[in-house]
């Protein structure tokens, strides 16, 4: 349909203007940021590309580096653990199963919980002292595979890596959920009547027929890896310990922004030039995505 | 949909009784833990309390000033889910049934939003929220929401929209009506589905958000629940047997809400509103 311009206006424009204010400008204002040295308050100082230099090269790379790659352990973990199982469970919820509608629900529950909390639950459960882990090895005996799971640095990550894939899978199960149903049903049928068996209809129906969904599944969780903050937070701190063995970019760049105890130094200049960096690894491939999602919606 | 046999459907059951097993018991944990005292959490991790009582709740909630708080985090949460709802259903609106210039470079220029990580702009949104005397104020926050959660609630709400026949709006449109009845009256009504699903991700997002809150409110008459809660993170941090109550409290209502719209949730998300 066609209209008038001030009725497109009238509808297009209050949206625009919160987006475009509280999201797309920020994200500009961070790129001019970049440049300058800022505590915050005062006059900010034109720096040129140092904070960059600092980041990449100077004093600051050892702890980037780290935690660039911690955030790409989470990519790679969060694609096998989020993609593998949240794909097994969804065919099973698919199937005709004896209260699948009450798993469904379930699924889902811990994704309604804010990552905060579900960081400080699962400190209670991971406490080496009295959590329900460790005591649980010990009733079925195997006290020796009890540790303090996110004191030492050889098993931190993981265990942050863990939590955060228990609390955001129920997501990519309901995304699967969804492409398994969209499958014409007559594929299933004509598949049963030549009498093939169900791992080859999993193998060669419904995994082929799921890889659209997968690929935009991985482009987000790489995005969303390079976001992380608030389980690191919850779990092991703004300190990231032990020892940073669990920082990401998210809460190096709070340290850096906002200070906290032990950041070496507090500037909003840095800050932004660490979110510049993120931002020039990502806004790309939200970009990619973006219009993946435009052409499937216009049937391309 | 798979056919299963007798024993393939045992064994699938079996499984997603485990993973129901791991889903579900750190909630257990956390409500068992907010009834028992400090010792008893040490000493016995896997019984119930000895001597049942709200006396955990009833601390935590004067510690925490909760009732405040839930006022608080009650009026973000609608007002911010109201606005995002309007506008974005009046900007999705727009993109499914019109035809006008700029149209798709609009559309793909709000859904570049859903991958952007709009929080890591924090210090910006700040700045701009500062230089309109709007922080330490809830509609700053209200401000901040709206906008970081019109790129997911337009993609919805659009996908959804594109599935709806035009030929009612069309005929409306013949007999006069103006673009805004047409919305109101016709394409809304019929876009309830794609609005539950938006609605509840974002209060889910809004009630649990942490960050935004953390960083513009500062005086403590308007903190929001998980700000409020905190407090147990700093002053209290080893009274578990509080923080767990505190944390039930605090998950109680979302649980609720999730509860009544979980059957129109999950079919809304199955029946296509991602994909």
């Amino acid at each position: 349909m066609k209209t008038k311009v001030k009725h497109i206006l009238l509808f297009v424009l209050p949206a625009l203007f919160f987006y475009t204010l509280f999201v797309v400008y920020p994200i500009g204002y961070s790129f001019n940021l970049s440049f300058y040295s800022w505590a915050g308050v005062g006059e900010k100082s034109f720096v040129g590309f140092e904070n960059f230099k600092t980041i990449l090269f100077g004093t600051f790379s050892g702890e980037f580096f780290n935690a660039v790659w911690h955030s790409i352990y989470f990519f790679f973990m969060n694609s096998i653990f989020e993609l593998g199982l949240a794909f097994i469970i969804a065919v099973a919820l698919t199937s005709k199963i004896w209260g699948r509608r009450f798993f469904q629900t379930m699924v889902y529950l811990p994704n309604v919980i804010s990552m905060v909390l579900v960081g400080f639950i699962w400190s209670m459960l991971l406490n080496p002292q009295w959590g329900l882990i460790n005591s649980f090895l010990e009733l079925i005996g195997l006290e020796s595979w009890a540790q303090p799971w996110l004191g030492q640095k050889e098993t931190a990550l993981t265990t942050v890596v863990m939590v955060n894939i228990w609390r955001n899978i129920g997501f990519y199960i309901l995304v699967f959920m969804a492409a398994i149903l969209n499958i014409p049903k007559d594929l299933f049928d004509a598949a049963y009547i030549d009498g093939a068996k169900n791992n080859k209809i999993i193998t060669r129906i419904i995994f082929p027929l799921t890889v659209p969904t997968m690929q935009t599944l991985a482009i987000l969780i790489f995005i969303w890896s390079f976001n992380i903050f608030d389980v690191v937070y919850a779990l092991t701190g703004v300190q990231a310990g032990p020892y940073r063995t669990t920082d990401v970019l998210g809460t190096l760049f709070y340290r850096t922004a906002f200070g906290g105890l032990g950041s070496s130094r507090q500037d909003y200049g840095l800050g932004a030039a660490i979110v510049v960096i993120i931002f020039i690894m990502v806004i790309p491939l939200s970009m990619v995505y973006a219009n993946v999602l435009d052409k499937r919606s216009r049937g391309l | 949909m798979l056919r299963l046999s007798k024993s393939a459907t045992i064994i699938l059951f079996i499984v997603l009784l485990l993973y129901l097993v791991i889903v579900a018991t750190p909630f257990g944990v956390l409500f068992l833990n907010s009834f028992k005292s400090m010792r008893e959490i040490y000493l016995k991790p896997f019984a119930i309390t000895e001597s049942f009582s709200f006396d955990n709740y009833v601390q935590a909630w004067k510690k925490a000033d909760l009732g405040s708080a839930y006022v608080n985090s009650l009026i973000v949460s609608v007002s911010s889910i109201g606005g995002v709802l309007l506008f974005s259903s009046m900007l999705a609106f727009m993109i499914s049934r019109y035809r006008f210039r700029f149209r798709r470079l609009l559309y793909i220029y709000i859904i570049t939003g859903l991958a952007l990580p709009a929080r890591l702009a924090v210090i910006p949104i700040y700045v701009t929220l500062n230089q309109l005397s709007l922080t330490d104020t809830r509609i700053g926050l209200i401000m901040v929401y709206i906008a970081t959660g019109t790129a997911f609630a337009t993609f919805i709400i659009k996908g959804f929209m594109d599935s709806i026949p035009m030929e009612i709006e069309e005929s409306a449109r013949m007999d006069g009506a103006t673009p805004w009845i047409i919305y109101w009256k016709i394409a809304l009504p019929l876009t309830k589905p794609a609005l539950v699903v938006v609605g509840l991700v974002n209060f889910v997002n809004v009630w649990n958000d942490f960050f935004f809150p953390l960083i513009i409110l500062s005086s403590s008459s308007k903190e929001t629940v998980p700000l409020a809660i905190s407090v147990f993170f700093g002053e209290f941090s080893n009274q578990w047997h509080l923080i767990a109550a505190a944390l039930s409290m605090s998950i109680i209502p979302i649980m609720i809400i999730f509860f009544i719209f979980s059957k129109n949730f999950i079919s809304g998300i199955t029946q296509g509103a991602i994909k």
